[in-house]
């Protein structure tokens, strides 16, 4: 069981492209961060955003350029993955295709244990069993199907029993049902076995859903590491608040005419309590759950509804943003149909127009005052 | 809808007849070597002569083989067992440098890697013929001269082979050597226990170019190699050399310089055609 410390880990590629100015990519800048014993946390973000390439620092399959990496408190840059005690699951499962389940899991053992064979098979049996693929273990990879795989690359992580569990994107490859299954899964299995875990994830209801706590990157630089609820009640910026929750924040650009919000498509809103110091402008924040329809109204047009069986997502455009609102399955405009919009003032998030940094976010402590427009 | 597949199976029965066709084009020849093999001097001079060749089997073949044991100036069976050791060590030899060199060029990074690769892959410009006097050279004063060494040695690594791995060994997902690096596996163990295994069929592939290439090899191993320890192709040239072509033993002799590229074929043909990386990785 290990904690592990970062402190300003950069990493930067040369870039491919010979010709750029200083031929460098900045993939991961900066990043601290503290990760508790035990704890499960969960780098989340775009594309691009460094999560992969933090967690292969951490893994030791790429050198830091600068910074350090501790595992309880020891500086771990510059020892050779086999060295760090952590085992990793990668998207792919790479499973080496020549050996069978049983050889799969239980090389690792072979290579860096002092076990004998029969102790090296025991554990192996133990760890299948736990995964449930106890039956699969003289079948080569290529006869599996792919929760199957999932499993067995999840195996040969248990089976040697490491200080930390690194997992990149391992469910990205399965589809819908059996990513929630193997979601709960490998939830379960981490709690049991208390290994602390750092789990990278583009999606951010698996994030949500899984991690102890979650660390938002985008651009190579950590946004906000926090629990699934602040992060979505108390986003430090419009990226976090943005990328956090399904379907999106509705964002709109709003002019600040005393107190007074002026948006597109004739939006306007009576804002009380928020502080926006001296800002012409400020970008309004408003999530989807947030937003009641009133179908006698007459501010939205409503472009799309889609029909979830227990809510429903209705779709419009305010100016030139597209607004959605989540709603209980009774609300049932047709395309086409006006709607009215509201929402309470402390449903309400404020943005800083230039920096995005937050103003403003979800409280629950303001009395509820219905605001019309 | 009827004509459609009525023309459907037309252009079917072509496309098969023409291949047929090709095929026999390609294997009359070589079932004329073996059918004349059986058969006495008079009778192989006459069929070849006269208009159609045999096509019909005789039964000289033990008459022809024993002729060609009775040779005094060539020793050809004692030439297969040069050619079958010297291409299999060598074989052997090269699957390694090769692989390995492989390799390295496919899954690491190092300075001048790229112009030390078009290096290796320039050297296939010069013809043997020209490297024939320096090589000479340069294996008489190791004094290897008239050693199997002599022909093993210098294609040990060779520029075709370490392409053909290089290519293949890209296949190999990144993130299977990094799994088995979290593992505990050292560099050498990437190569040996997991590079090696999933390139199982073009080892074979290779297998098979390395062991034509060498067993084709004629100007070098004439040049360097004395009478006891001549090769096939050298062999064959001896025979023929004389004032006097014999064409029994001649046949005969071209007949068992097959076989063994035959099995060798034989053996490792089933692992063209196994997709070992299949279920690897799921991209």
């Amino acid at each position: 069981m290990t904690k592990i410390s970062i402190n300003n880990l950069v990493k930067t590629f040369e870039a491919s492209d010979q010709r750029d100015a200083d031929g460098e990519i900045v993939a991961v800048d900066d990043i601290d961060l503290e990760i508790a014993d035990g704890e499960f946390i969960v780098l989340v973000g775009p594309s691009g955003c460094g999560k992969s390439t933090t967690l292969r620092c951490i893994a030791g399959l790429d050198n830091a350029t600068q910074g350090e990496i501790r595992f309880d408190g020891e500086i771990v840059n510059d020892s050779r993955p086999r060295d760090r005690d952590v085992a990793m699951v990668f998207q792919n499962y790479a499973l080496y295709p020549h050996m069978t389940v049983e050889g799969n899991m239980g090389f690792g053992l072979k290579l860096s244990s002092t076990l004998s064979s029969a102790e090296i098979d025991a554990r192996v049996t133990e760890a299948a069993e736990t995964m449930g693929i106890d039956g699969l273990l003289t079948k080569k990879p290529g006869e599996l199907s792919g929760g199957q795989q999932q499993r067995v690359a999840l195996g040969r992580s248990i089976v040697r029993e490491p200080g930390v569990f690194l997992m990149d994107e391992p469910l990205s490859n399965l589809d819908a049902k059996l990513r929630a299954e193997m979601r709960t899964e490998i939830q379960a299995l981490q709690n049991d076995l208390g290994v602390t875990t750092i789990y990278v994830t583009h999606d951010q209801t698996e994030a949500m859903a899984m991690g102890d706590r979650i660390a938002v990157l985008d651009g190579g630089v950590l946004q906000q590491v926090d629990v699934p609820e602040q992060l979505y009640r108390n986003p430090v910026n419009e990226f976090v608040a943005d990328f956090i929750g399904s379907p999106s924040i509705n964002l709109l650009d709003v002019a600040v005419d005393g107190k007074r919000l002026t948006g597109p498509g004739g939006f306007t809103h009576e804002y009380t309590g928020h502080e926006v110091g001296d800002r012409s402008r400020v970008r309004l924040g408003i999530r989807p759950e947030d937003l009641a329809i009133d179908e006698r109204g007459d501010e939205l047009t409503v472009s799309v509804v889609e029909k979830m069986g227990n809510e429903n997502f209705i779709y419009g455009h305010l100016g030139d943003r597209e607004i959605v609102a989540r709603t209980d399955a009774s609300v049932r405009p047709d395309p086409g149909d006006t709607v009215g919009l509201s929402f309470t003032n402390e449903a309400l998030y404020l943005f800083d127009a230039q920096s995005g940094r937050s103003l403003e976010t979800k409280t629950d402590n303001v009395s509820a005052t219905q605001t019309q427009f | 809808m009827h004509d459609e597949l009525e023309t459907e199976a037309i252009w079917r029965f072509a496309g098969y007849g023409f291949l047929l066709l090709v095929t026999m084009f390609m294997l009359i020849p070589i079932y004329w070597l073996l059918v004349a093999s059986t058969l006495p001097e008079s009778a192989i001079i006459a069929s070849a002569g006269s208009g159609l060749p045999r096509l019909i089997p005789g039964t000289h073949l033990l008459e022809n083989a024993r002729a060609l044991a009775a040779r005094p100036d060539v020793d050809f069976y004692l030439s297969i067992l040069n050619s079958v050791l010297i291409a299999v060590v060598y074989t052997g030899l090269a699957l390694i440098f090769c692989s390995m060199a492989g390799f390295a060029f496919a899954k690491y990074d190092f300075r001048f890697k790229e112009p030390l690769f078009l290096g290796i892959l320039a050297t296939l410009i010069i013809p043997i013929n020209l490297l024939v006097v320096p090589l000479f050279l340069l294996v008489s004063n190791i004094g290897l001269a008239n050693s199997y060494w002599a022909v093993i040695l210098p294609w040990a690594a060779y520029p075709i082979g370490i392409f053909f791995m290089r290519q293949s060994m890209q296949s190999i997902p990144d993130s299977l050597l990094e799994a088995a690096r979290m593992d505990g596996a050292s560099e050498f163990q990437l190569y040996y226990r997991v590079a090696l295994p999933t390139m199982k069929s073009s080892m074979a592939a290779l297998a098979v170019i390395l062991f034509l290439f060498q067993w084709n090899l004629f100007l070098w191993p004439l040049v360097v190699l004395q009478q006891e320890k001549f090769t096939i192709p050298v062999a064959i040239t001896k025979i023929m050399g004389q004032e006097q072509i014999a064409y029994d033993q001649l046949l005969i002799a071209a007949v068992l310089a097959i076989v063994p590229m035959f099995v060798v074929f034989l053996v490792l043909q089933r692992h063209f055609v196994r997709g070992i990386l299949a279920g690897a990785v799921k991209e």
